[in-house]
């Protein structure tokens, strides 16, 4: 397993503000990372700064190049989605397939052929009568039948419907991802992303506060049904997020964190599960926006 | 050298309407107008009346009609004939002015439209780079589109002329055998698809100006464009004017707004180099190769040269600028 992208104190500054404060990281080939992160947190500028797009302080180094300066020859194994899909309003259907398959040696004009199949998409048509969600699907036919090692995706279902983004993801799991490449992705709507992702990244404030596995995530924290009589001593651990459900208090617990407390410790407070990422971001965002 | 050729077809797919159609529909306009003239002075029987003909090409002589054109001497006869196979393409010349205007606007927009609707981010996200991208622009502004007009502008031209033989036969003269005998005829188109080059290296100063405001102003690209050379030589006629430093005004005012915003009008390489008059031939039919080889020798100058030299740098720093722009 060789290792995709790795950061060494990266940072990157907007004049004086800071969007991302002297991270690193690694993503190994094979896996599908959620990158989540409040507004404002540094996702995009983070994913801008490996894909080479913007200058910035540090060491990061994607597919063994440096996106700074080897831009060019990174573009050849990547494709990416940026936050907001936006093609060219002159831009017709047909000719998007043809400009694509024409420049890029590993577009599968097949493929995206048959994804569009299934969208109301003519050949004929042009980006300026499509609507918001009809660009997305036109964007995505694209990327997704190109054969990349890392694939990023800022936000790409913003305006598709539910129908659609299931499918989409569906796609991606089926049909595009395979143990040799590595799909980066961020998004507001973590529920619908959680069953795919092999990894979690959350980052807050230009800095990362949790990586790990989906696994090691479940192993980690620990959520308790907590009935009624052992509140005092539920709370005595030290929850670190705490929320009420049809009366019974639901609280969150991190293994790795001040309470310390295992798993088998918990189940005698209540019942146990596995928390959901969208709970678990809630707890670790806390006081964000404070 | 696949890529490039995808690249320059995505230029021509976004500008067909200026690019392809405008010198259509101006082309049309154009044939109707002369066409439509010629026929209605026939039908009116001018042509049959007493007519004066000047002829610019030729100074200030004049024809003088007396008795309709077929009543003309033959000596008179094969003068018009040579005239219409050396100067039949003249009749395009007013596509080409457009072409300069279209390609101005088309270098002002080419890295600044792509910014402006945020679609340079998928532009980004292919295996295409920044300098391969910005020279595609270079070779859709000083080749592609001077080819569109001049096939445009030849067909134009032939179809005008095509009418107005027709007429004249009626008329009792007939163009068609001494046109069609002229080796100047056929000569003629050959020759502007041979200057497109020329044409492009006397471009080249006003492609990457253009070019290199597109890719850095955040908006008002065309304020930007000329109000900055403006303001230049407001700023050095001031400082002339106060200390009397001697700048060359007419030097600096030709280098940097002529060359820097007039490069694109076909022909400009004429005005800029003093062409030898001796060698240019008194005669009609050495009109065309004199132009020809001139153009070809003005690339010599030190003018062509220096100037060229500027537009790659420029066009350079427009890649080195689309580099690190994303949208905004």
């Amino acid at each position: 397993m060789s290792t995709v992208i790795s950061a060494k104190g990266m940072s990157k500054h907007y004049g004086k503000s800071v969007a991302v404060d002297n991270i690193s990281f690694e993503i190994p080939s094979g896996r599908i990372v959620g990158l989540i992160g409040p507004n404002g947190s540094g996702k995009t500028t983070t994913l801008k700064a490996a894909l080479g797009l913007i200058p910035f302080e540090g060491e990061m180094s994607v597919l063994g190049f440096d996106p700074r300066t080897q831009r060019d020859l990174l573009m050849q194994d990547v494709c990416f989605i940026a936050d907001v899909a936006i093609l060219p309003r002159w831009l017709c259907v047909g000719d998007a397939i043809d400009f694509v398959a024409g420049v890029h040696p590993r577009f599968d004009r097949k493929k995206a052929e048959r994804y569009l199949a299934n969208t109301k998409l003519k050949p004929s048509m042009k980006v300026k009568q499509m609507s918001k969600g009809m660009v997305v699907q036109l964007h995505l036919a694209l990327v997704m039948a190109i054969d990349a090692k890392l694939l990023v995706l800022d936000e790409p279902t913003l305006g598709l419907d539910l129908l659609y983004r299931k499918q989409f993801y569906q796609n991606l799991l089926e049909d595009y991802f395979d143990e040799n490449k590595t799909i980066i992705i961020t998004t507001h709507q973590v529920e619908e992303i959680e069953h795919i992702l092999t990894d979690l990244m959350f980052i807050r404030d230009g800095k990362i506060v949790l990586s790990a596995s989906m696994d090691e995530v479940g192993e980690r924290y620990t959520e308790v049904m907590v009935s009624g009589d052992r509140l005092a001593a539920a709370n005595a651990l030290q929850p670190i997020d705490q929320r009420t459900v049809f009366g019974k208090s639901v609280m969150l617990f991190d293994s790795a964190g001040p309470g310390g407390v295992s798993r088998a410790q918990l189940a005698v407070l209540g019942e146990t599960r596995n928390p959901s990422v969208a709970d678990l971001f809630v707890a670790t965002m806390k006081g964000t926006y404070a | 050298m696949n890529t490039m050729k995808w690249l320059v077809r995505r230029e021509f797919w976004e500008h067909k309407g200026a690019m392809f159609w405008a010198p259509i529909v101006a082309a049309a306009l154009l044939f109707c107008l002369v066409s439509g003239t010629v026929l209605y002075g026939a039908a009116q029987g001018e042509f049959q009346r007493e007519l004066s003909v000047k002829l610019a090409s030729k100074g200030d002589r004049t024809i003088m009609i007396e008795k309709g054109l077929g009543a003309l001497p033959m000596e008179q006869k094969t003068q018009i004939a040579e005239i219409a196979s050396n100067g039949y393409l003249a009749l395009a010349a007013p596509l080409f002015l457009m072409l300069a205007v279209i390609s101005f606007f088309y270098c002002l927009s080419a890295l600044h439209e792509e910014r402006r609707d945020r679609s340079i981010l998928f532009w980004k996200s292919l295996p295409v780079s920044d300098a391969q991208t910005v020279l595609s622009k270079v070779l859709t502004a000083g080749i592609v589109a001077p080819l569109i007009t001049i096939a445009v502008g030849v067909f134009l031209s032939l179809l005008t002329l095509f009418v107005v033989a027709a007429v004249a036969a009626f008329e009792g003269i007939n163009l068609f055998g001494m046109v069609l005998s002229n080796a100047n005829f056929y000569l003629a188109p050959l020759a502007l698809v041979g200057l497109v080059p020329v044409y492009l290296v006397w471009a080249l100063p006003t492609i990457g100006w253009l070019l290199m405001v597109s890719s850095w102003a955040k908006s008002k690209v065309f304020l930007w464009a000329v109000g900055a050379p403006l303001l230049v030589i407001g700023m050095l006629k001031w400082v002339n004017y106060i200390f009397g430093v001697g700048i060359r005004m007419e030097w600096v005012a030709e280098n940097i707004l002529v060359r820097g915003l007039m490069g694109l009008v076909p022909g400009n390489w004429m005005g800029m180099v003093k062409m030898d008059k001796a060698t240019m031939a008194n005669n009609t039919s050495m009109i065309l190769s004199d132009i020809f080889t001139n153009s070809w020798m003005t690339l010599a100058t030190p003018q062509a040269l220096i100037g060229a030299a500027a537009g790659a740098a420029m066009i350079f720093a427009a890649v080195r600028i689309r580099r690190w722009k994303d949208e905004g």
